[in-house]
This record gives structure tokens, sequence and C-alpha cells, in this order.
């Protein structure tokens, strides 16, 4: 370092000194990628014969047609962020609770805890592929098991619902609480990654801080709403936005973009539906972590 | 309580025993309609016909599992190192920047990754990193979520005790190493874990095409795909390929413990 600079100057080189071998990587196999399909989203591409394309640019009709004439992508775009809507609380308080459980000491813990990450485990490569052949599920094939889980779902519910409504709860309440009845497998194989980063939240809360609590004559749901929920807190935000990610990653839209880029070829479109997709999501992300931030509490 | 956890994990469990059953099952079990959960007559039958395949194929099989150990592992310990080095001054330094470096991290997380794929072969067959390790390797180090993370777990680190560390006189790099490492511990080690689930499923499809240089993962794949005769061996396949993130996450796990983050602190 050298004596002249600032401190200003030495900080923000040293900072950079730090990232600097991640942005190299970042820059060039993420941003570059990114601002290139920007390029694709405003023109039409042309594979020419002899390998390599040509771009041939056509404005916003790309965006135009996604929104106004393609006949599924603006419904299945509602439904997913509906979908996401719905999911996200439920996944994140079901997480928090397993994790705080799976955070109590009892024999056999890490055991438990590796089961409730086994969806996670099961949803990758071969053995995703395995589980579609009907050897993990026990109903022979994935699509039966999932027909089965719809049918006896409405089945079970029927009666569930006339209770509810005879208790004179509104409807609105209702319909969300037989939704995430109905979404339970989906919510629980899906929260394997979030009850991890909670698991190690809750283990970087000191335990003096329980054991003062303990002395002061705190019951433990005190404890639990004093200590362990803001001290978790700056991971809710980081757990609402990793599941939103998550449910991009296997949604029907993002199953119709590669459709349109791989099968009908089309990538300008494809791009541009993406960015759609990118940019609807990333502006409920941003009042979501508004709104969520200003409750979040950093213990300093 | 802990019967909710109970049931919970006996639901979680099943596919778990049924696959492992299913391994030992001789071949008109796996079939039988309706399906039993557990093996009557168990064989080994299916595991001696998987190490026939294996020892039948193109390459050594050892080579293949080389090469996703090898990517595995690499990955995991670059990325690791890269995306903490990258977190440390993101959440605790200010330089100008900061905001859109971490927003386009964000946007990149989102950004579906089918579309980024005809850019990304370009620039992955521009450097020349098609068809070798590196394809597969570099790719994890920049992965945005572990930059992520990681940021989000070195705030909550209290600024009283870098600065404590920088009044004894540690430099930035001693800092990092002895204070701000230790004390996210359980962060990367979580992180250790998704990577390993990541790296360990890839196929690297599209971008290897040697068969020298193929991934287990693909090499099993294949198997599966052998059609009905074959589904015996897929089902050990399938708990072969399980077991060894089950135990990596049972062994991290066991060594994730409590930081002292804020219990040095005396205010």
């Amino acid at each position: 370092m050298k004596k002249g600079m600032t401190l200003r100057r030495r900080q923000a080189l040293l900072g950079i000194s730090f990232i600097f071998p991640w942005l190299c990587g970042f820059v060039l196999l993420f941003a570059v990628p990114l601002l290139q399909s920007i390029r694709y989203s405003f023109s039409k591409l042309n594979i020419l014969p002899g390998g390599g394309y040509e771009l041939e640019s056509v404005g916003l009709s790309n965006f135009r047609y996604a929104i106004l004439t393609d006949a599924t992508y603006n419904r299945l775009l509602t439904e997913a962020v509906l979908d996401m809507v719905i999911n996200v609380p439920l996944i994140l308080f079901f997480s928090l609770f397993c994790a705080t459980l799976l955070n109590q000491k009892f024999r056999g813990r890490s055991v438990a805890r590796a089961l409730f990450f086994l969806p996670v485990i099961l949803a990758s490569g071969a053995i995703a592929q395995a589980e579609l052949a009907g050897l993990i599920n026990m109903t022979g094939s994935a699509q039966a098991a999932e027909e089965l889980a719809e049918s006896s779902a409405l089945f079970d519910t029927l009666p569930f619902t006339s209770l509810l409504l005879d208790l004179n709860v509104p409807m609105v309440v209702v319909d969300y609480l037989i939704g995430a009845v109905n979404r339970i497998y989906e919510i629980i194989t899906s929260s394997g990654v979030q009850i991890l980063i909670f698991l190690a939240a809750l283990q970087s809360i000191p335990s003096s801080m329980y054991e003062v609590a303990r002395l002061e004559g705190a019951t433990s749901y005190e404890i639990f709403w004093k200590i362990t929920f803001p001290m978790v807190s700056p991971l809710i935000l980081t757990n609402v936005i990793y599941t939103i990610i998550d449910s991009f990653t296997n949604s029907p839209v993002t199953e119709t973009i590669y459709n349109t880029a791989f099968q009908s070829l089309d990538f300008g479109l494809s791009a541009s539906m993406a960015w759609i997709y990118t940019l609807t999501v990333g502006l409920l992300l941003i009042g979501i972590g508004y709104v969520v931030s200003r409750r979040v509490f950093y213990y300093h | 309580m802990f019967s909710f956890l109970g049931m919970m994990g006996a639901f979680m469990a099943l596919p778990l025993v049924f696959a492992i059953n299913a391994a030992f099952k001789p071949l008109d079990e796996i079939f039988l309609f309706p399906p039993r959960v557990f093996v009557r007559k168990p064989t080994l039958n299916n595991f001696v016909d998987l190490f026939t395949l294996m020892s039948n194929s193109w390459v050594p099989f050892s080579r293949y599992i080389f090469n996703t150990v090898f990517v595995t592992l690499m990955g995991i310990i670059g990325h690791v190192l890269i995306a903490s080095a990258a977190a440390y001054p993101l959440s605790k330094h200010r330089f100008p920047g900061r905001e859109v470096l971490f927003t386009s991290v964000v946007l990149a997380l989102m950004f579906s990754p089918h579309v980024t794929q005809i850019p990304n072969y370009m620039i992955m067959s521009w450097i020349g990193f098609i068809d070798t390790y590196w394809a597969l390797i570099v790719p994890a180090f920049a992965f945005p979520l572990g930059l992520y993370l990681m940021k989000q777990f070195m705030e909550q680190i209290p600024d009283a005790i870098l600065e404590a560390a920088k009044i004894d006189g540690a430099s930035e790099y001693r800092i990092f190493w002895t204070v701000v490492m230790p004390n996210v511990k359980p962060a990367w080690l979580t992180l250790i874990i998704l990577l390993f689930q990541l790296l360990w499923g890839n196929h690297g499809e599209g971008f290897i095409y040697s068969e020298q240089l193929k991934s287990l993962h693909y090499a099993l794949e294949q198997i599966i795909f052998g059609g009905f005769a074959r589904h015996g061996v897929a089902a050990a396949v399938a708990l072969a390929m399980m077991t060894p993130p089950i135990l990596f996450f049972i062994f991290a796990q066991s060594r994730i413990i409590e930081t002292m983050a804020a219990s040095g602190m005396k205010d």
C-alpha cells in the first residue's frame, strides 16, 4: 500500500482486491450473458447456414408478442406470481418452525436434520430420474403419485371446508388454509434449504442470551419472540429471496421460456419473456424487501 | 412438538426406506402391484449387475468417479474462498459501486438460466473452456448464491469486534481469516452442503464431450435409461447416488456448532 493515498481510497482498493477474483468470474459468466440476453430480447436471431448467427433488430415487438399475442404466457405468469405469493409465507413459517425444533438437543438430531434435507438431495440428477421412473415413490410413477395426491386431497378437504365455514371463518381465510393443506407436499419438499439456512442462523445465536433470559424467568414463548425471532430476522429476508428464486427455477414459466428457445428456436422471444418474468418478480422482491427489511433487527 | 417432528421425520424418511428396499429387490418384486415397501427376498443381484455394467464401460469406471469428486471438491473450495472474500468487503466496507454490485448479484440470481445458455456457451468457447474440467469448475466459483448467503451472515457480525481487531493492529487479511471466517462458520458449512449437492448432481451437459471427462451422474443415468430390464440396477444406482450427499450432509451438519459472534461483546 502506498503512503500518499487517503484512507478512503486505500479502503476502496482493499475492498476491490478482495472482490476481484469473484468479480472476474461474475462479469464473464453472468453479467455478460445477461447483457447479451437484453440484446436478444430486442432482436430476431437468425441462424446462418454454416454456423453462427446474426441479430436483426425488431424493437419492442418481442415484448408485445409475449404479453399481448402469446396464448398462454401472461396467464402462466400471473399464476406463477400468485403461487409464489401464497407459497412464500407458508414455506418460511414451516421452515422456521422445523429449524427451531431441529435446533433442540435430542438424540438422533443429525439424522433428523438429514431427513429434512432429503427432498433437496432427491431432487437432483440421476436420483430425480430414478424417482420419475417410480423407484423411490411407492406408487409406480411420479405421475400417478401426483394424481393420487390430488384426488385424495380433494376428498379430504370438503368436510374440513364446510366445518370452517360453519364456524363463520371468512371465505378468504378458508381458501388460504385449504390451499395450504393441499400444498403441504410442495411446501415440505421445497423448504430443505431454508431450514438449513435458518439452522445456521439459529446456531449463530450465543447461548448466553438464552441463559440470561432463563435466569430472568422468561418463558419459552417469550424467549422465542424476544430473542430467537429478532436474531434470525435478517435471515428471514434472505430466505424470502431464496424461496422466490427457487420457485423460479422450476416454474411453468421457465419451462415455457426454455421451450420457446430450444423447441421453437425463437431466442429473441424467449429472452424477452425471461426479462418480463425477471422484472415482474424483481419488482415484487423490492416491495417485499422494503417491508421486511424495515422490521429486521441487527445486533450491533 | 416432538411427536410432530417424529411424524414429519417418518414421512420424509419414507422415500429413503423405499429406495433402500428397492435396491435389494429382485426384479419380480420391483414390478409387483400393489407395490410393497419392504423387500421379501433380499438379493444382491442388482449390485452385482451394476458392477458388471461398470466394469464393461468404455472408459474405466473409476474415471467417472474421479471426475465427479474432483469437480465437486475444486468447485467447493474455490467457491467458498472466493465468495467469502468477496462478501467480506460487500458487507463490512463502504466503497463506491457497492450497492450496484449487490443489486446485480440479486438480479443474476433471479434470472432464468436457460436464456443465458447461448451467450454462456459462446463465452466458454471463447476462453477455451469447452470440454475441460474448467467449464464445470469455474462457473461454480462465480456462482452468485454463495456471495449472497455469506454477505447476509457477515452483516450480523458486530462492527465492534472488527474495530477491536483493527485497533490491536490486525491487517485486513488477518481480520478476514481469524475474525470473520470463524464467526460465520455455520454459514460456510451450510454453503458447502449446498454446493456439494449442486456439484455432485452436475452433468456438464453442453460443455463436456469427451467420454473421459464425463461425470458419474452422466454415466449412471445412461444405466437408468437402459429400459425395463435395467430397473433393478437403476434402483441400486439411485441408492448409490443418494448415499454420499446424505452422509456428507450428516458429517458437515454435525460440525456446525454455535459461534461466538455476539458473545464476545461487552457493552
